[in-house]
């Protein structure tokens, strides 16, 4: 039998860490990313990546990595894939210190870790504060040398447009479209694995990099496969305000002992160092003393928008607060924080090792995402996915440093799984569905270049963005989440009258853009809709109208569908894998 | 692979080349560029040291001078040693140069930073040495009085060339370039070739390489200045000739071996027929 | 009272064979805007200044943080990242234009895939056996870590390679990003075993020869790279092969 060929979407660390495997067992594969896979929005990962090594001699172990991870996530995750992940954690970190990442060291020359929130153990390897830089790095370099031996076939700048479905339901390859020349075209594979990263686009301005759209997870879902969690949207507690994006301010300038705080005054506007101690609020240490500055990010965002919006305590009555390192040693910072000092100081102008930074909680990563099943298939068979666009192993809320080692681990599923599915997946008859798909894409094509309305995608865009940052990032009200689902559906409807400024047939990104914001926007209807039904607070999902966790009617994975009509995807629910750490009530004030 | 394409593929447009790739482990260039760099240090350099510690000579005057350029001509192997280790690698290092330069692309107007005017510099002096280099090789060696037959002419001839002050301006010029040019040379062979592979090493250096560029610099400008002082003017077209005048022929001959630093009897020999061989070249009048 | 604005003027170029224009934008200013945010600004308000319409700019960006290596171009003619160039720090009329030393596709963006072929080139990657589990990687000790972590930023933006008076179509010089790269993967304990290959693809035509030691690189390079100290080290393992390539040869 042939070698089996499967088709990789997206170039970050999941997708390669699937492309690594597959190539290794042989296989053979085409690559997808819309930008040079180096490119990827992995490097914007600062902090590190989480393993239970205990090399710090506290006890620490895989079984406690594991009640961290579903503890920080509120008990929405399916047990059975996160304790495979932490298990399989440390020699993912081996690995990756075999393929060449700069892991800092201890004097001995072991891997050094530091401390990172939602955990009491020293457990985050890290490599300076560019970490998710690295590991990618490292693991492009892999999938660069399998390139050099004919194993991967890379298709950068080309964007994925749909899966090919064949009539019985079957995956059976994808089309795509070359940024560069406009080009449509199909691709025929055995199996389809889709690592295309966050939504932060829907939210305008976020964390994320320009290519987290979520369109390819929104193509699929529109081709009927689930979506599961999408109302759990993670808003990190630190990151810079700017005019084109929030940029992140790592956990890890926490986890080196950054400490965050408001004057206890309102509206004293003295310069911070000229701030007492006494007469300064470090308000996560005070209310959560056993973690303090390092409670997970949903507790730590929530603090923050207390104090901003209802102590009315922001700096110069703003929405920012203090995150202040001026007390640390600046060598050690420099070795261990360097980077994200420097993007700082760089963006903002001001040298945090002299002046505490004024950060904001910004979106930062999504929880939910396409349904898989524990072996990363989704409900539509031959389609697998993940990483960041898969919703299975972060529950309600990520805990930091977790999001590297998901996408690996599940790259590392993703990869030998689609290639036993491929071995044994029946064989294709006819095109398998490529014509067919085709002609339909070509047609959304022919439409959309041809519209002659007056709506500015581009603007439509901002619109979005600004109702769900709103409505569906900290606190959600039923009312806001219903107000910003209209929107949702005001902005499709004009979306009809959509006007492209740009009409070439070359490197047309307005052109490109606007076929991601028509998936946003339906894509974006999951997690408001999600969030609407979901009548309690878990995690990152906080709605102040049902503060109380409600394990007896939402402790399940919301499941969403697409229907096509005017009431939107259709939510179901699926019971929680709870077999191995009983649900308790999640306290970071005191020990767990 | 793909299995159909789109019913109507839009036009496209091709992309211009751009750099092409590194040829891996390809081609020659690297021995031609490390011959370039290397000839820059040996020979040339080297000889650039000589000539400057020869041309000191002048400042004590036209005698020490033409004594000076008879023991250089009469090494062994002397015309051998002259185009083996001076004019072919001059050559060489010359015509490479200017092909080097011709395929980079300078954008001091964009990035106008030191080592960018370095870079820039050590073209335009580089250029400006080898048509110096042409032009002196070609009158002082190979046009006018046969320096090699006739040592003893040197300083004349060179100072007829300097009384010319266009002339006199484009030595001092050279000077200063070829100077330049080597110093710098030094200073860039050190770095490429790894062995001020830190910054703090190679800023050390420079200090070094500009110490000695100055001083070579200083060297050559003084004895063009002697060629065109009051002390030496209108010097005899042999020195030799005027001094046989004022001395007897033994005190000529000590004198001649201690300048010429050689106390041994054998020295005294050969600087005593070496007397005589310009006495006999200037009888028979074959000098001009 | 007027609102203060911001001067643009933008090389386009619609297609690699169509004639290169200069359009000029004028925006309202606002607190720390950069470049691509104004970029940003003119997509969603395509007019010039002149009050015609025209397309969006074509450039490439993703991460906005300056570690994707996505957004270099000329900014008043220096080549650098568009992201981190902040509008209240440049000159105006601000002069933006695609970098010079590669094929350009459409107004700001370029093609590089040069240097990933050139990575490819000198095996820039440590060749691990495998990906199953093998224990722990080999001891590197913090002075190491410190001296490769720096090498091991870079960004591929190519700053360094546009800057460069010798990377142009006549040397095919590969530039510094890939030398230090060489540089980092030799000092890996398990990376050392490809440095002969490595070393001998650098003698190449285009090879590291070719630098002229201008250190452009490292005055435009993002990351503070020690490009030049890289250059030098290379240098002088690269000859060290050649030698003995030639002694045993």
């Amino acid at each position: 039998m042939a070698t089996p060929r499967i088709i990789v979407v997206g170039g970050g660390l999941a997708g390669l860490a699937a492309v690594i495997k597959i190539a290794e067992a042989g296989g053979t594969v085409d690559l997808f990313s819309i930008v040079p896979v180096k490119r990827s929005h992995s490097v914007c990962a600062q902090g590190g990546i989480n393993a239970a090594k205990n090399l710090k001699g506290e006890g620490d172990t895989t079984a406690q990595h594991f009640d961290d991870t579903i503890y920080g996530g509120d008990f929405l995750a399916n047990q059975t894939p996160v304790k495979g992940m932490c298990e399989s954690a440390p020699a993912i970190i081996d690995l990756l210190d075999r393929m060449g990442v700069p892991f800092n060291r201890t004097p001995e020359g072991l891997l050094d870790f530091r401390r990172f929130g939602g955990t009491l153990y020293h457990r985050t390897a890290f490599a300076g504060a560019t970490t998710g830089q690295q590991l990618l790095y490292a693991l492009d370099e892999q999938v660069r040398r399998y390139e050099s031996e004919g194993r991967v076939k890379k298709y950068e700048g080309w964007e994925f447009l749909s899966a090919v479905i064949d009539a019985k339901g079957v995956a059976r390859g994808i089309t795509a479209l070359d940024l560069r020349s406009m080009e449509l075209r199909s691709f025929a594979a055995s199996a389809v694995i889709l690592a295309t990263g966050g939504i932060g686009a829907i939210f305008g301005k976020s964390t994320n990099s320009v290519v987290c759209t979520g369109s390819a997870q929104s193509a699929v879902f529109q081709q009927g496969v689930y979506y599961a969690n999408g109302e759990f949207i993670q808003v990190h507690p630190t990151s810079i305000p700017g005019e084109d994006k929030l940029r992140l301010m790592s956990e890890s300038a926490r986890g080196e002992g950054g400490r965050v705080w408001v004057p206890r005054t309102q509206g004293d506007n003295r310069l911070a160092k000229q701030i007492p101690d006494s007469e300064r609020f470090y308000f996560l240490e005070e209310w959560y003393p056993k973690y303090g500055n390092l409670v997970p990010r949903d507790v730590a965002t929530r603090a923050i928008h207390k104090v901003v919006y209802e102590l009315g305590l922001g700096l110069d009555r703003q929405p920012m607060v203090y995150l202040d390192l001026t007390h640390l040693d600046r060598e050690t910072l420099d070795r261990k924080l360097g980077g994200i000092l420097e993007i700082y100081e760089k963006f903002v102008g001001v040298d945090p090792h002299v002046e505490p930074m004024k950060i904001f909680p910004g979106m930062h990563y999504t929880m939910g995402g396409l349904w898989v099943d524990f072996n990363q298939m989704t409900n539509i068979p031959g389609i697998f996915a993940c990483g960041e666009c898969e919703y299975q192993y972060h529950g309600a809320n990520r805990l930091g440093a977790n999001s590297l080692v998901s996408c690996i681990f599940g790259g590392f599923q993703a990869g030998p799984n689609a290639m036993k599915y491929a071995k044994s997946a029946p064989a294709v008859e006819g095109d398998g569905g490529a014509a067919a798909e085709l002609t339909r894409q070509s047609g959304i094509n022919a439409e959309l270049i041809k519209s002659e309305g007056t709506e500015n995608p581009f603007r439509l865009w901002r619109e979005l963005g600004t109702a769900m940052t709103e409505h569906a990032t900290v606190i959600r009200q039923n009312k806001g989440l219903k107000q910003a689902d209209d929107k949702i559906l005001e902005l499709l409807d004009r979306y009809k009258k959509i006007n492209l400024s740009d009409r070439s047939q070359w490197a047309n990104t307005s052109f490109a853009f606007t076929r991601q914001l028509k998936n946003m926007l339906e894509l974006s209807r999951t997690i408001t809709l999600g969030a609407i039904l979901r009548d309690e607070s878990r995690g990152a999902h906080y709605k102040p109208e049902f503060p109380e966790r409600n394990d007896a009617q939402f402790l399940k994975t919301s499941k969403a569908s697409f229907t096509g009509c005017v009431q939107g995807p259709r939510i179901e629910y699926e019971d929680v894998d709870t077999q191995f750490i009983k649900p308790r009530p999640r306290r970071y004030d005191a020990v767990k | 692979m793909a299995t159909a394409q789109s019913p109507a593929a839009p036009p496209t447009h091709d992309l211009g080349s751009g750099v092409q790739p590194l040829r891996a482990g390809e081609g020659t260039s690297f021995i031609w560029r490390k011959l370039h760099s290397l000839s820059g240090i040996v020979p040339i350099g080297a000889f650039l040291i000589e000539h400057i510690v020869s041309n000191w000579e002048a400042v004590k005057g036209p005698v020490a001078y033409g004594q000076q350029v008879y023991f250089l001509n009469h090494l062994p192997l002397v015309r051998v040693l002259e185009w083996v280790f001076i004019f072919i690698p001059l050559l060489y290092h010359g015509v490479y140069g200017v092909y080097i330069w011709l395929r980079g692309q300078a954008n001091l107007v964009y990035y106008p930073w030191a080592g960018n005017w370095l870079y820039v510099t050590q073209r335009y002096t580089g250029l400006f040495a080898f048509v110096y280099i042409g032009y002196h090789v070609a009158t002082q060696r190979f046009m006018g009085v046969d320096l090699p037959n006739h040592p003893a002419a040197a300083f004349w001839k060179v100072q007829h060339e300097l009384a010319n002050p266009w002339i006199l301006a484009f030595y001092v010029v050279a000077m200063i370039a070829v100077c330049w040019h080597f110093a710098y040379g030094v200073w860039l062979f050190a770095a490429k070739w790894g062995i001020t592979p830190g910054e703090a090493a190679r800023r050390r250096f420079a200090w070094v390489c500009l110490v000695g560029g100055v001083l070579l610099a200083a060297m050559g400008l003084a004895s063009i200045h002697a060629f065109v002082s009051q002390k030496y003017s209108n010097a005899p077209e042999n020195p030799l000739l005027s001094y046989q005048k004022t001395e007897n022929r033994e005190q000529r001959i000590e004198i001649k071996g201690r300048r010429a630093g050689i106390k041994d009897q054998r020295a005294g020999v050969r600087a005593r027929s070496a007397m005589i061989a310009v006495r006999v070249g200037l009888a028979a009048g074959v000098d001009c | 009272m007027a609102s203060k604005t911001v001067q643009f003027e933008i090389k386009r170029q619609a297609s690699p064979d169509a004639p290169a224009v200069w359009e000029r934008f004028e925006l309202e200013w606002r607190p720390g805007m950069n470049v691509i945010s104004s970029m940003m600004e003119i997509a969603a308000n395509p007019v010039t200044a002149e009050g015609k319409p025209t397309t969006p700019i074509t450039y490439d960006s993703n991460c906005l943080e300056e570690i994707c290596g996505s957004c270099a171009m000329r900014i008043n003619g220096r080549a650098r990242m568009a992201c981190s160039a902040l509008v209240d720090k440049l000159e105006q009329p601000i002069r933006v234009e695609p970098l010079s030393k590669f094929p350009l596709v459409r107004d700001l963006q370029v093609d590089r895939s040069v240097l990933f072929e050139n990575l490819m080139r000198v095996k820039a990657w440590v060749p691990v056996d495998g990906t199953y589990d093998l224990g722990a990687g080999p001891r590197v000790y913090p002075q190491q870590q410190e001296a490769n972590y720096p090498l091991s930023n870079c960004i591929s933006c190519t700053c360094c390679m546009e800057v460069c008076p010798q990377f142009n179509e006549a040397t095919g010089f590969v530039g510094a990003a890939t030398i230090a790269q060489v540089r980092l993967f030799n000092n890996h304990p398990t990376g050392k075993v490809l440095k002969e290959d490595r070393l001998r693809a650098l003698a190449g035509d285009g090879g590291i020869q070719e630098c002229g030691y201008a250190q452009n690189c490292v005055e435009a390079c993002p990351k503070q790279i020690p490009l030049t100290n890289a250059i030098a080290d290379v240098g002088r393992d690269v000859l060290g092969q050649k030698i003995k390539d030639w002694l045993r040869g």
